[in-house]
């Protein structure tokens, strides 16, 4: 029992990980206040759970999944290249909303308010252990990943756009182009944790994918340290365990969910104003 | 068809008057303090619940009920500001900070909302008979026809407090250079505060007339302040005669446009209207240009 529960947190870790690592590509490095990165991941579950249904293979539809994700973050950052700031915050959010209410009305498709069910999960997965292998191995991909492109010329590039866009662009650095690409593959990865959520919970609704489950990702990149992806590992980890102990103090769980949500509530703004750069940031939330 | 053309024009005007005392607030509070403050949402939520609160659980009368929601509701955005955005404008924070901590106290009040209420949606009861009365074919009940006549009181006494009075003149110079009307003599400070008790208080009306045309449930700020903050984008953010404009607009925007798509995308043409003007034109209908970045 006690190991089947375990299993489930580090699963959850897992994915939270490959969420708050892609936020981190944005938000930490490309200082984009992206507050529609809940949109990637509610787009890459609906699309892994429709290609899956549709009897598409499970490692297709996770890369389909991610790309459709990736090219939805394209899509997003057309139009929002020259937006910075709160502005940039208010459409990415005003996206996630657009995407959510799609989700909820476009019944024929998304099954509407009572989501997708019975998602299916590859035999060879079946057993949650094996699939928490899986998830950490994509996991650990992703990190490398990301923490890879972060070290090229690719990552100084965006960290310098970050710093003063004008000065990258009178170097002659094409900034809208790379920006843009941070917005693509932060969203590819949300796309990719998405459908391992999907696969994992075998069950999606639009709820999963609110303002709400916004709170707790942004509080793992924000404690982890701005463009620290060791802190953004750490701060997953304390993130998801943090309210479990609400779990074991006899709470029923209609109290449990808004006591989560009030903590971390609680906590961002807390760590927003006591300790804005987090465990490891090296920049401020601007 | 001229009766359906009445009908979603009257629908609309209803919808676009609660959203436009959402809005007022919200513009008001952000033409002087220059961020968004999203946790307005979560004012209206725990004003509507406090409202439930005294007038069903404890049977106090609805109009004295009405008149401690909208104190409750100014004190809560006052509270706001003091005890959290103050804090935080010491500290020197980014505008960006500001609307990460509103958007985690919205989320904070709706789930506080739901932990003391409960998931199940609660209704108050009428002090005025509710039934529809046709006119001419249109249905329109009491409460839709107070709502539309409050909005348009509450329209013109705003513009009478901005243009006219000392305290609106002290708004207007700070949300037009905080520093210079600092070197005047005008408190920022003072004028941030008595911006959230106005903006918050307009909004207790709002959560008054919400709760009564509406259920009451934990997850209607977060739609409630979209809403109002679509109204004044398109309405020019910070203007709060645009905010106004902006969420008539949009109610009739989205009445009208379940002419075309069925009425669950109502919410989908609100956001895409928002989409478009913040890309388009961010300064919306009657914004200043100096105000956007």
């Amino acid at each position: 029992m006690i190991d089947a529960y375990f299993i489930h947190l580090l699963i959850l870790i897992g994915i939270y990980l490959i969420l708050g690592i892609s936020l981190q590509l944005s938000l930490g490095y490309g200082g984009l206040l992206n507050l529609g990165h809940i949109a990637f991941f509610g787009i890459g579950a609906y699309a892994f759970a429709l290609l899956s249904l549709h009897g598409f293979p499970f490692a297709l539809s996770i890369l389909v999944a991610s790309i459709i994700s990736g090219l939805f973050g394209w899509l997003l950052s057309v139009p929002t290249k020259k937006l910075k700031g709160d502005y940039l915050a208010l459409v990415t959010l005003g996206f996630s909303f657009v995407v959510y209410a799609v989700l909820l009305n476009w019944t024929s498709i998304t099954g509407g308010a009572f989501g997708l069910a019975n998602i299916p999960r590859p035999s060879f997965l079946s057993d949650n252990f094996l699939f928490l292998l899986f998830v950490y191995a994509i996991a650990v991909i992703s990190y490398l990943f990301i923490s890879r492109i972060c070290g090229t010329r690719f990552g100084k590039l965006i960290e310098a756009i970050r710093d003063d866009e004008l000065a990258a662009k009178s170097l002659g650095k094409n900034t809208l182009k790379i920006k843009s690409w941070g917005l693509v593959i932060s969203a590819f990865f949300a796309g990719l944790a998405g459908s391992l959520f999907a696969s994992y919970i075998t069950f999606i609704d639009p709820s999963s994918f609110t303002l709400t489950t916004l709170i707790p990702i942004l509080l793992i990149v924000i404690i982890g340290g701005l463009t620290s992806l060791p802190g953004t590992v750490l701060a997953t980890i304390v993130v998801v365990l943090i309210p479990e102990p609400l779990r074991f103090l006899g709470f029923s769980s209609s109290v449990i969910g808004p006591l989560q949500q009030i903590l971390y509530a609680l906590l961002l703004v807390v760590i927003i104003y006591y300790k804005p750069r987090g465990f490891y940031g090296k920049i401020d939330l601007e | 068809m001229t009766s359906i053309f009445l009908q979603l024009l009257v629908n609309g005007l209803v919808a676009g008057s609660i959203y436009a005392l959402v809005a007022a607030g919200f513009s008001l509070i952000y033409s002087t303090n220059k961020f968004v403050h999203f946790a307005h949402g979560g004012v209206i939520v725990l004003s509507s619940y406090f409202l439930y609160w005294i007038s069903t659980t404890l049977g106090l009368d609805f109009y004295i009920s009405s008149f401690l929601t909208i104190l409750f509701a100014t004190f809560l955005g006052y509270s706001l500001n003091k005890v959290l955005y103050q804090k935080f404008r010491a500290k020197k924070a980014s505008n960006s900070v500001l609307l990460v901590a509103s958007v985690a106290i919205l989320i904070l009040l709706q789930s506080l909302s739901l932990l003391i209420f409960g998931a199940d949606v609660k209704t108050i009861a009428l002090p005025l008979s509710n039934h529809s009365m046709n006119i001419g074919g249109v249905f329109v009940t009491p409460v839709q026809v107070i709502i539309v006549i409050i909005s348009l009181f509450l329209f013109f006494s705003l513009r009478l407090l901005m243009q006219k009075t000392k305290i609106g003149k002290a708004m207007r110079a700070v949300a037009d250079n905080n520093e210079v009307a600092e070197i005047l003599g005008i408190s920022s400070e003072r004028v941030y505060s008595t911006s959230f008790a106005i903006g918050s208080a307009i909004v207790g009306v709002a959560a008054i007339l919400v709760s009564l045309e509406q259920n009451i449930t934990p997850l209607m700020g977060t739609s409630l302040i979209i809403k109002g903050f679509t109204g004044s984008v398109i309405g020019g953010i910070g203007s709060v005669t645009g905010a106004i404009v902006g969420s008539l607009f949009l109610g009739l925007a989205e009445n009208f446009g379940t002419w075309f798509v069925s009425a669950g995308f109502k919410d989908a043409i609100a956001f895409i209207l928002l989409f478009i003007f913040l890309l388009i034109k961010p300064q919306g209908l009657f914004g200043n240009k100096n105000n956007q970045k």
